[in-house]
């Protein structure tokens, strides 16, 4: 395999940046769907296989005959005079305008009965997660599971991997679809499924995963610049290790306070920096901030875009190297303080992690 | 209806004029039809570099050639520069040159509206492509709202601007097409009769008067909404983005075939005359092209699956149907090449390549109406791989096919056959080896608009062969442009009829004089240059004896016998004559057999005399 070699010495040269988000069926794509995971998903990949033996056939027949045709009529050096001049054939073109139309019609009632079972919604489904899709991020709140305040537990996305979205197996689980700007489409290629998420609508469909694991899903509609940083996991488990899960993360929700107010905390100990985030595409309002070095860092933000919530990040920034997330992200209008630990002098690259497109130096030391 | 009473003048209007003044004032069609071409060739070249850096930028994992910001527009401006500024003009450049020929008129019908629809084109296209120096325009070429709406680049106000400009160019080009081809044909020459690529023409022409409107309506809401609130795509103010979608592809699907049509029409043309064979079903073509036409407004929504928010399975059955009509095209292609005599020249290479590949994107086409299956794929890669299947396999290879064939009708020189070849063949790999992988990768969830893809995902090497594809797609450019190049600085020596042609186009000089003809064939078939050439009788012969001496371009001296037989019983036009047999070329030889030892560029001059002689209506002996 000299491609593969090749493509090897280009990645090791070219890709140190390259990300590694895809979760989910990595075996390599091939002329048929890859492992499906939903009741749903299953039917329509069914239908595929039909689609794909009918589309061959007739992609076969066509270019036969056209090999055919060029070998057995090119002209030769002995043609004598005209080929014959035929104009139609009644029969024939009856034949082949008939027979494509049985095909289509067949196809089409083929389609209508899977496409009733996929769209097929119940009255009460087991569960309901409800997605928000905003630039360039996800939330998922999950209705019926309340934490102390009667509020429901919520999962916002940040970093490059976004939010996990954890649901049953073998139960049928409604996803209630809605965007807070742009147009979004929530897609998991495992689901064999996608569906718009649109401003001013609510869109919804039941699923039922019927195998455990992790899959990962991607916004599938243009959304503007980071559009192809929009990714989500959902991980299916069983019902008990749902319950589990879900009584976790109450607890967890439980236990970390709401955001306070602006300004009703005082800062902690260490440097304070306090900056604003304008817009997602203007940035940062200082692009650049200083911090004294090996001591705490409080970051107070304010979030003055009116459309779109927003963080702090900073990359490498935990002792251990990894990027610190100030979270929870700070809603549009509203203001975060955010912990970050002492951090070595040097610089950093300071960024949202909603919008990776948002950057800064953040000076430490000097 | 009579046109060519005007008498042609060789050369231009005056020596007086210098030829860019000529050229900037100009209300021929014929150079009009050059202007048209040229422009659009220029913005292929365009649109392809804009390629280029998208799939450069996509061959391995990883942010290199160019950051998230400039790829989205790349791709938005690749897509809207091949669609609105290369295919577009091209197929009316080539139409505008073409079309008027065939039917054997003398101009288009509003010449000066013709030339104010060409100079639109420059206009819209500096607006569209200067939008780059201002933030460009990263929305997609369906600038779906709100995205498209609250953008704040001003390249997107240019855009639209420019794209208003194209759309009312391409809404007066329609009328003048439609009013051309109803009141401007030769004598003899009905509706059943026209060549296909006029009806391809004609109907394209209706949809883009129907489609148009409602578009450039909607991108002026567009435009109200970006600056002054117009709040029709905006949720928050009663507006609704899913409003946007359907005009927009109430535009956008006919859109495909004002795309494709032309194409058809092409491959119609040349398939009979490489076969030398009448097309077969010449009828069930024009009623597929009429109906692909009507059925081309009823499928817009296909594009709108995964809204949620549309009737999804009125949308599919219709989507199913329209692949009714393009079966029988593929049917009636091949049984016009069955039992024929094929040439391999270039534009039957391409004609032949665009029925075997255009296939593809018309299986895909199939695929995708099956609702659960694009619930899978639209948005992803294998939406690419079938939209370039359709434009660049079909719409392209058709246009290097219709370059290729009246090249020697526009300039008098043929293009050189052996760099023809060259040049197809690195498209043909080049197509199939950037766009087949786009299936695999679509169908294992590689979604589409993605500056970057993870590296993890097995997409790499997919990834990196369609961009190879892509470089072989450029490189095909090459010998093309230096086949045109080395050309035209040959001898201008075609003869008027270099293939052997059926039409109107190839009954006056290559190029044309002003005002195109000096007389006209007798019309009685959709094949007038066959019958001259070959008798009434041989166009409905089932053998034929030998015809001795018979090279292609030159008009048959001897073949007197063949005129002697009988037309085919009840093959007769509705006034009751033979059909085919034409007053001039009457079932009697002598009167009909062209001048011996005639040279060929005195075709038009044999026309002149033939059309003189008293007519003589056929009758069989």
């Amino acid at each position: 395999m000299r491609l593969r070699a090749l493509l090897a010495l280009l990645l090791v040269a070219c890709t140190s940046e390259a990300n590694q988000n895809f979760t989910g069926d990595t075996r390599p794509p091939g002329f048929f769907p890859g492992e499906v995971v939903t009741e749903q998903g299953r039917l329509s990949a069914g239908l595929y296989d039909v689609v794909f033996i009918i589309a061959a056939a007739i992609f076969l027949l066509v270019e036969g005959l056209l090999i055919l045709i060029a070998i057995r009529f090119r002209s030769r050096k002995t043609d004598t005079g005209l080929p014959v001049q035929d104009h139609g054939n009644n029969l024939l073109e009856i034949a082949w305008t008939l027979i494509p139309a049985i095909i289509v019609t067949g196809l089409f009632l083929g389609t209508a009965s899977v496409l009733g079972r996929v769209d097929e919604k119940v009255e009460d489904p087991g569960l309901v997660v409800d997605v928000t899709g905003f630039q360039w991020q996800w939330t998922f709140e999950y209705p019926g599971i309340t934490r102390a305040n009667g509020e429901p537990i919520s999962f916002t996305g940040s970093g490059s991997d976004g939010p996990e979205m954890v649901v049953p197996t073998n139960e049928r689980v409604r996803i209630r679809l809605k965007a807070q700007d742009v147009i979004h489409s929530f897609y998991v290629p495992q689901f064999f499924y996608k569906l718009d998420v649109i401003p001013g609508r609510i869109n919804q469909f039941d699923v039922v995963v019927q195998q455990p694991g992790t899959y990962g899903g991607q916004c599938a509609e243009f959304c503007g610049l980071a559009h192809n940083e929009m990714y989500f996991t959902v991980r299916a488990v069983d019902r008990a290790e749902f319950d589990t899960w879900a009584q976790d993360a109450v607890q967890q929700a439980n236990a970390t306070p709401a955001p306070a107010p602006s300004g009703a905390e005082s800062p902690a100990p260490g440097g304070t920096v306090a900056v604003t985030s304008v817009s997602t595409l203007e940035g940062f309002d200082p692009a650049n901030l200083r911090a004294p070095a090996d001591t705490p860092i409080t970051f107070q933000l304010t979030n003055a875009d009116p459309a779109v919530p927003h963080n702090v990040a900073v990359k490498g920034g935990n002792p251990d190297g990894t990027d610190w997330i100030g979270l929870p992200v700070a809603e549009p209008g509203a203001s975060a303080t955010y912990q970050a630990p002492a951090m070595a002098a040097g610089d950093y690259e300071f960024f949202c992690s909603i919008h990776p497109n948002m950057r800064g130096t953040l000076t430490v030391g000097g | 209806m009579a046109t060519t009473t005007l008498r042609p003048q060789l050369g231009t209007y005056g020596s007086t004029r210098s030829w860019v003044y000529e050229w900037l004032t100009t209300t021929d069609h014929k150079k009009i039809g050059v202007l048209y071409i040229t422009t659009a060739f220029l913005a292929f070249l365009i649109g392809g570099v804009m390629a280029l850096g998208v799939r450069t930028e996509l061959a391995v994992p990883g942010l290199q050639f160019v950051d998230a910001s400039l790829y989205n527009q790349l791709f938005s401006l690749h897509a809207i520069t091949m669609i609105f500024l290369f295919v577009m003009p091209m197929w009316t450049g080539l139409a505008n040159y073409i079309v008027p020929l065939m039917l054997g008129a003398a101009d288009m019908a509003f010449p000066r509206i013709n030339a104010l629809s060409y100079w639109m084109i420059p206009a819209g296209a500096a607006l569209i492509l200067g939008s780059f120096a201002f933030g460009g325009a990263p929305i997609g070429w369906y600038m779906y709202a709100p995205l498209s709406a609250t953008d704040p680049a001003k390249g997107v106000d240019m855009l639209l601007m420019g794209l208003v400009l194209l759309g009312t160019s391409s809404i007066l080009g329609a009328i003048n097409f439609i009013a051309t081809i109803f009141k401007m044909r030769a004598p003899g020459l009905t509706l059943m009769r026209m060549p296909l690529f006029v009806w391809n023409t004609l109907v394209t022409s209706v949809l883009l008067l129907f489609s148009l409107p409602v578009v450039t309506s909607g991108i002026a809401m567009l435009f109200i909404d970006r600056n002054y609130g117009g709040g029709f795509f905006d949720p928050a103010l009663g507006g609704n983005p899913v409003l946007w979608q359907h005009i927009f592809w109430f535009f956008g699907h006919p859109e495909v075939y004002i795309l494709i049509l032309p194409a058809f029409g092409v491959v119609s043309e040349i398939v009979p005359v490489f076969s030398r064979k009448p097309l077969f079903g010449y009828r069930a073509f024009v009623l597929a092209t009429a109906s692909i036409g009507a059925l081309g407004f009823s499928v817009w929504a296909h594009h709108m699956f995964v809204t949620g928010a549309v009737y999804l399975p009125f949308f599919a059955f219709f989507t199913f149907l329209i692949a009714v009509p393009t079966g029988i095209k593929f049917f009636n292609w091949l049984a016009t090449m069955w039992g024929g005599q094929l040439r391999f020249d270039t534009p039957m290479l391409y004609a032949m390549g665009f029925i075997s590949l255009f296939l593809i994107g018309g299986l895909d086409g199939a695929f995708l109406a099956v609702v659960p299956f694009d619930f899978m794929v639209n948005d992803t890669y294998w939406v690419v791989s079938h939209i370039h299947y359709v434009l660049v396999a079909g719409s392209v290879f058709a246009i290097f096919a219709a370059l290729y064939y009246w090249f020697p009708k526009m300039t008098g020189t043929k293009l050189d056959e052996r760099l023809g070849k060259v040049q197809f063949w690195i498209l043909f790999i080049g197509t199939n080896l950037a766009f087949f992988p786009q299936h695999l990768l679509g169908l294992d969830g590689m979604i589409r608009r993605v500056a970057d893809y993870a590296s993890n995902a097995g997409w790499t090497e997919l990834n990196f062969l369609s961009t190879i594809g892509a470089f072989l797609i450029g490189v095909s450019t090459l010998p093309f442009l230096w086949n045109v190049f080395v050309t035209l600085r040959g001898p201008r020596d075609a003869a008027d009829d270099p293939w052997d042609a059926n039409t109107l186009e190839w009954a006056t000089t290559s190029p044309p004089p002003t005002y195109n003809f000096d007389a006209l064939p007798p019309v009685r078939s959709e094949r007038p240059l066959f019958d001259l050439k070959h008798g009434a009788v041989a166009a409905h012969a089932t053998a034929l004896p030998a015809a001795s001496g018979q090279t292609h371009g030159e008009l048959r001296e001897d073949a007197a016998e063949e005129r002697l037989g009988k037309p085919v019983e009840g093959d007769r036009d509705e006034s009751g004559e033979p059909r085919g047999v034409a007053p001039g070329v009457s079932a009697e030889a002598p009167d009909a057999t062209p001048v011996a030892g005639r040279s060929e560029p005195d075709m038009a001059e044999a026309l002149r005399q033939d059309a003189e002689k008293p007519s003589k209506p056929g009758e069989p002996t």
